[in-house]
């Protein structure tokens, strides 16, 4: 099959996925309590201007004309009203949307960096203490709630240490005006950015990261235990290859690519921990939209922020996939 | 390894089962007047500059506050081992009672969330087809949604709702002299408030992964001899199922089911501690408790936080050595 025919599947399978969300999401709705409109009203509103309003927000039809109105406007990016602030719900979503992806990014490169060297070394050195050390703290780094390390970390390092910020970021300090700077060529207003960046950024990196770098470890070192048993290394040791070459061309790179899969699917998990990383640090992202807005029952956001990280989670799948036979192209039909 | 695991499983359940007698204090009982005092251990004095008082007002000299240095000593006392939160709480005994919270949840949730994902997953695999097309379509779908943000979206939706049901060792209406007499616990909450809405959401948020667990063993095994020889005798499929399917596919479930329990009390901690939760004696209740006394009084969250990590280590660990030496084939989501 090829990359084309695939893609175009992948698509349509893509496509039936989110109109699923959309249904799902759409129907939490109408199972909630409470009239939306009430929500934008005080109580003791006339029942006219209740009518009138729901009116005016589309309230008043039927059921599934609300649905398919509401599908209609989906591919144009329309995704309902906020109730709290009478603006385009899609527009809040994305606005919050930069400050979770540079947390979600800064966590996952972290989570990289550390967790592949760590689970190769662990991998090779079995039984040394590095390997006990590596598998202790996979384990424990599986086991923490992430809102607990983030408490843990900001009383250390923010409280008693004082080394990073316990306030929330200020706005204008991320990493889109960093790189306006460094386009402007502004090279010491960028360094400086940046350092602010890194001051505000790295114990919620650590918070959201640990958990993904313990798993990524674990995967590491059982896949590379897993693959050095196999006949391909066995025969490469055999007509003399390096070791080094054993280990990081051929054993390293097998174990590598279901590890892009699982972490595909973990995307779920990390937005998940975004919410609530963002929480304990009062982070101006999505988590904090999605919170505040369930708490005012500003459904219309709730909805497009659900919807929004549905859509990331099947492009970014479709992406793993495609990556997947790439790299190994006897992935076949599956 | 697992030795360790299952002393720490144990260990939660008798802390959670026995919780009443176990506690120096009432849970829920506030006292301000001994609020923030640290665990034994981490007393400390210190010496403060404090205001000159005079008949209830400042001294001034010079135009200067008149100061003394005065001794400020934080006691701590055995009766509260781990010390108190912000509303003079026991912090002990919330960690104990906390434990109910989080086996309740892990429990009942799992077993609602493996009945449902287990007789969905083998119908679909056994029967095949259009069945098991539309459950991993609808699978599909579940994965897409992130579950912490759909749990919180649900508990939203449908509120907090929890069942108050009496404690076994606290029997209301007997009189505070009979209950001791007869060796129950004196002075402890009456009931036991199990967050129902709760358990159904993280129940409804992880079922699919039994579900796929119980398709794959379901596929695997229809085409066994022993089932196609007991087709041959003319079983019907209900019984199939129930006498030979599931029997063999009960070692990868029970697998996936102990990952499971550490997930949901991952999930629901996540729950309590963003405000979801449907009771104040929570783990994740307390940690965002703590958090608002995260500058002065550092073991109100980090307590229960504790509990937790050793919770889910133990379950963590049972699971692995539960995984390798039964060797099923699973994935699963970790948690939050």
């Amino acid at each position: 099959m090829s990359l084309a025919r695939f893609l175009f599947r992948r698509s349509l399978q893509g496509i039936f996925v989110i109109w699923g969300v959309v249904t799902v999401v759409f129907g939490l709705r109408f199972v909630a309590p409470g009239k939306p409109e009430n929500v934008l009203l005080p109580p003791d509103v006339s029942e006219t201007t209740r009518q009138q309003v729901a009116a005016e927000l589309g309230l008043d039809q039927p059921l599934y004309l609300q649905y398919l109105d509401y599908i209609a406007g989906l591919p144009f990016g329309e995704m309902g009203t906020s109730l709290v602030t009478r603006t385009p719900a899609s527009g809040r979503v994305l606005s919050t949307l930069p400050a979770t992806l540079e947390l979600a990014i800064a966590a996952t490169v972290v989570a990289i960096v550390i967790a592949i060297p760590l689970g190769v070394i662990s991998a090779t050195r079995r039984h040394n203490p590095a390997d006990y050390g590596a598998t202790l703290f996979s384990l424990v780094g599986i086991s923490t709630p992430n809102f607990w390390l983030g408490v843990m970390l900001v009383i250390l390092f923010s409280v008693q240490l004082g080394w990073f910020p316990s306030s929330r970021r200020p706005v204008g300090i991320g990493i889109d005006a960093v790189l306006a700077d460094l386009v402007a060529l502004q090279l010491g207003a960028a360094a400086d950015g940046l350092r602010e960046w890194l001051y505000y950024i790295t114990l919620p990196a650590i918070t959201l990261g640990t958990y993904f770098t313990a798993l990524i470890t674990r995967l590491t070192r059982n896949g590379m235990l897993e693959e050095l048993g196999e006949e391909y290394v066995r025969a490469a040791r055999a007509k003399g290859l390096p070791e080094t070459l054993v280990r990081y061309k051929h054993a390293l790179r097998n174990t590598l690519i279901p590890i892009i899969t699982v972490l595909g699917l973990q995307l779920g998990t990390l937005i998940g921990g975004a919410v609530i990383t963002e929480r304990v640090f009062r982070w101006p992202g999505l988590g904090t939209l999605i919170i505040n807005s369930i708490q005012a029952r500003d459904w219309p956001v709730v909805q497009a922020s659900i919807i929004i990280i549905g859509v990331g989670f099947v492009v970014v799948n479709i992406f793993v996939d495609a990556l997947y036979r790439y790299i190994n192209p006897q992935v076949g039909e599956s | 390894m697992a030795k360790i695991g299952v002393v720490l499983i144990l260990l939660v359940v008798i802390v959670a089962v026995f919780a009443p007698f176990l506690v120096p204090h009432d849970p829920t009982d506030q006292n301000l007047e001994s609020a923030q005092q640290p665990p034994v251990g981490f007393g400390s004095t210190s010496v403060e500059e404090v205001p000159v008082q005079e008949n209830g007002s400042v001294v001034i000299e010079d135009g200067n506050i008149v100061t003394e240095e005065r001794t400020v000593s934080e006691n701590t006392s055995w009766s509260h081992p781990f010390g108190t939160d912000g509303n003079g709480r026991d912090v002990f005994s919330r960690v104990i009672y906390g434990a109910r919270t989080s086996m309740i949840v892990g429990i009942i949730g799992t077993l609602i969330a493996a009945v449902f994902g287990v007789v969905v997953g083998l119908t679909a695999g056994y029967y095949g087809g259009r069945v098991e097309d539309t459950l991993m379509r609808a699978s599909d779908i579940m994965l897409a949604f992130p579950s912490l943000v759909l749990a919180i979206a649900l508990v939203g939706v449908w509120g907090n709702a929890a069942i108050k049901i009496p404690d076994p060792f606290v029997v209301s209406g007997l009189s505070e002299t009979v209950r001791s007499a007869l060796g129950l616990a004196v002075g402890m909450p009456e009931t036991i408030t199990v967050p129902g809405t709760v358990i159904i959401v993280v129940a409804l948020v992880n079922w699919v992964w039994f579900a796929r667990v119980a398709r794959g063993e379901a596929l695997s095994l229809r085409g066994q001899e022993y089932v196609k020889a007991a087709r041959a005798v003319g079983a019907d499929n209900s019984y199939i199922i129930r006498k030979h399917i599931l029997p063999n596919a009960i070692t990868p479930i029970m697998v996936l089911a102990t990952i499971q329990v550490a997930a949901i009390i991952l999930l629901e901690s996540a729950l309590s501690f963003l405000g979801f939760s449907g009771t104040n004696l929570s783990w994740g209740f307390d940690i965002s408790q703590g958090r608002r006394f995260q500058s002065t009084s550092w073991w109100i969250a980090t307590m229960p936080g504790l509990a937790i990590v050793l919770t889910v280590i133990g379950l963590n660990l049972v699971g692995d050595w539960l995984r390798d030496a039964l060797d099923p084939d699973i994935g699963g989501e970790g948690g939050v």
